[in-house]
């Protein structure tokens, strides 16, 4: 109590008006609009918001419109998923479990899928039944599972010494990255089927999936080729001195490389890529925001606009939040001085 | 005695016109140690580096163990000779995303398709032979640039190769680092180790060498025994060199 009489004792105050009016005056309207701005939000979350439209739906948030009996398989996969994100993220892990860590990332796609889908001893579920966050995570995940390696892909190949092969990626990449997201998804969506027989139907989803991946990896080719970019050519040198192949070169030697430079920008394009599934709403899959608007059109929960978005802005938060996180301690996990450590710790 | 190189009149003009060599003709006999010096910009490098076709050649014939290479530049030729020659740069070029061992192992496993505990514990005993078995399991920049060049040279003898191109192995390296790296290429040519080593290290060169190569402006100005050299070179620009060394 001292201290804070002893700062704000009269004296200093009017030392600080006489001395500095300017800075007295902006500091203390900065801080009355904070305060007010405050006020409001708290006295609607506590006098005004009504939750109900988000407590009596967390179900569809979750799945969307997925058959009641069998939630509990989309359940599991969201659950699986945040367990291992807080196991990544939290554990100091040795030996088995950190051998094994990258293999069950890699397993959770298609566990997902099979599980959302429909396989053996599961009943099958037409994907225009999914709906909510599952959906929204099974758009970004298939995505970035193509756009990935379609992205190295032609990131090589802009290198490549066959002058078809370099040009054909480079008007790819460069075409891609001059049409908007949302055109490339009504091409998806509309267009597609137009060119196909009509007995050949891919569903929705699939083609979703497809317009998100040929859109990110033209990106993910972008942001590879900086990483490639800035290995050293003697590097090169000394892999070609020690006979090693073309090919062999570039996955043992310059991706390794290249794409650990490059971790930072490819999550920002994921996480770019999970937020950009809610474009998806507009072209009416039902998806994390496409359940949400679909909520708003319920006379039950009319005008409950504020409440809606703040909670499905929560979720968004804290799931790219988890992913930047994750990529971090990726980030770590490859950084070699971490690693000898590591493998000291083992011989030892 | 067999020759392990035989480059005959070797021409390369780089673009933008630069001669980098210029009718450069050059035998290296078998287990002999070669040292080339020479000004800096004379083509020292480039010429070696001819040897393992990291440069291709606008003119001449460079037979390399019995392998031909010519203007053409054939692919599949120049990778014959790779595996069977190794090559140690100035700015040592580990991968850094590779352990040391890891670093030794990679081209006898993936190249050479060698049986991968053969080739480990293979490159634990060169590790010891070059003094620095502690640090296998380490990454490059944890370590001093003699002992990164040190497992340099480890990686280049991985492979069981039949000669040995050095550019520069100690320029880049702190004064007092030079000796370590130095005796390690000592006793590889004491074993008998066919080496073209460029380098301005006259104390190497009067032990180890068998023979000078003096170059100035991609040619080939004198080529002497290093106590000949030494003493009375012959050329002009070689004495003019030297004495600016010493
Ligand atoms: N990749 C290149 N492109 C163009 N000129 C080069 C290249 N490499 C070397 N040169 C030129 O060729 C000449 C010989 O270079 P180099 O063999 O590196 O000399 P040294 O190793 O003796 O210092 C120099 O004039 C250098 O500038
Ligand atoms: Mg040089």
């Amino acid at each position: 109590m001292k201290f804070i009489k002893k700062n704000l004792n009269l004296f200093s105050l009017k030392r600080w008006i006489r001395n500095k009016p300017v800075d007295f005056i902006v500091t203390m309207f900065l801080m009355l609009l904070i305060l007010w701005v405050a006020t409001l939000i708290v006295s609607w979350f506590i006098l005004e918001a009504n939750w109900n439209v988000v407590s009596d739906n967390l179900d569809l948030y979750a799945i969307g419109s997925y058959p009641a009996d069998q939630k509990w398989r989309p359940m599991i996969w969201m659950l699986s998923l945040s367990t291992l994100t807080i196991i990544t993220l939290t554990w100091r892990r040795k030996g088995i479990l950190q051998k094994s860590l990258p293999w069950i990332w890699i397993l959770m796609l298609p566990s997902g899928l099979v599980l959302m889908a429909g396989g053996p001893g599961l009943i099958p579920v037409a994907s225009h039944k999914w709906g909510g966050l599952a959906l929204t995570l099974i758009l970004a995940l298939s995505s970035a599972f193509i756009a990935m390696p379609l992205g190295i892909l032609l990131a090589l190949g802009r290198r490549s010494k066959l002058a078809i092969i370099k040009y054909s990626c480079g008007i790819y990449i460069d075409s891609m990255r001059s049409v908007p997201l949302i055109a490339i998804l009504f091409f998806g969506q509309l267009l597609i089927p137009l060119f196909l027989p009509v007995e050949f139907d891919i569903n929705r989803v699939v083609r979703a999936i497809l317009a998100f991946a040929v859109f990110a990896a033209a990106y993910v080719a972008e942001d590879v080729r900086g990483g490639l970019q800035a290995i050293p050519k003697t590097q090169v040198e000394a892999a070609e001195a020690l006979g090693l192949n073309p090919k062999q070169i570039a996955i043992l030697i310059m991706l390794p490389q290249a794409l650990r430079t490059a971790i930072p920008a490819l999550t920002n394009q994921a996480i770019g890529l999970l937020q950009n599934t809610s474009l998806m709403a507009i072209l009416g899959l039902v998806e994390l925001l496409g359940i949400s608007r679909s909520l708003l059109a319920n006379p039950n929960f009319m005008g409950r606009y504020l409440e809606v978005y703040v909670w499905i802005a929560a979720v968004y938060w804290l799931i790219c939040t988890s992913m930047a996180l994750l990529a971090r301690r990726l980030e770590q996990e490859l950084d070699p001085n971490i690693l000898t450590i590591k493998s000291n710790e083992i011989s030892n | 005695m067999k020759s392990v190189i035989k480059a005959k009149g070797v021409v390369k003009t780089f673009q933008g016109g630069k001669k980098a060599l210029d009718e450069v003709s050059l035998e290296v006999g078998k287990g002999e140690v070669t040292v080339i010096m020479g000004p800096s910009g004379s083509g020292k490098s480039t010429l070696i580096r001819t040897f393992n076709g990291l440069e291709s050649i606008d003119e001449g014939i460079i037979e390399v163990l019995g392998v031909e290479l010519d203007s053409y530049h054939d692919e599949r030729k120049v990778m014959r000779i790779r595996r069977r020659v190794g090559m140690v740069f100035q700015q040592f070029n580990l991968f850094p995303h590779l352990s040391i061992i890891d670093n030794i192992t990679i081209a006898p496993i993936k190249v050479q398709k060698r049986n991968k505990e053969e080739v480990a514990s293979k490159a634990f005993q060169l590790l010891a032979q070059m003094g620095i078995a502690e640090h296998a399991m380490k990454f490059p920049s944890q370590l001093s640039g003699g002992e990164q060049q040190r497992v340099a040279i480890a990686r280049a003898l991985a492979m069981e190769p039949e000669l040995i191109l050095f550019d520069e192995p100690t320029s880049a390296l702190d004064p007092e680092r030079v000796k370590e790296v130095l005796d390690a290429m000592k006793q590889l040519a004491n074993n008998g180790m066919t080496m073209v080593v460029v380098t301005h290290e006259i104390g190497f060169a009067r032990e180890v060498a068998d023979k000078v190569v003096f170059m100035d402006e991609g040619k080939i100005v004198e080529i002497s025994a290093p106590e000949d050299f030494f003493s009375h070179a012959q050329n002009e620009r070689s004495r003019r060199f030297l004495n600016q060394m010493m």
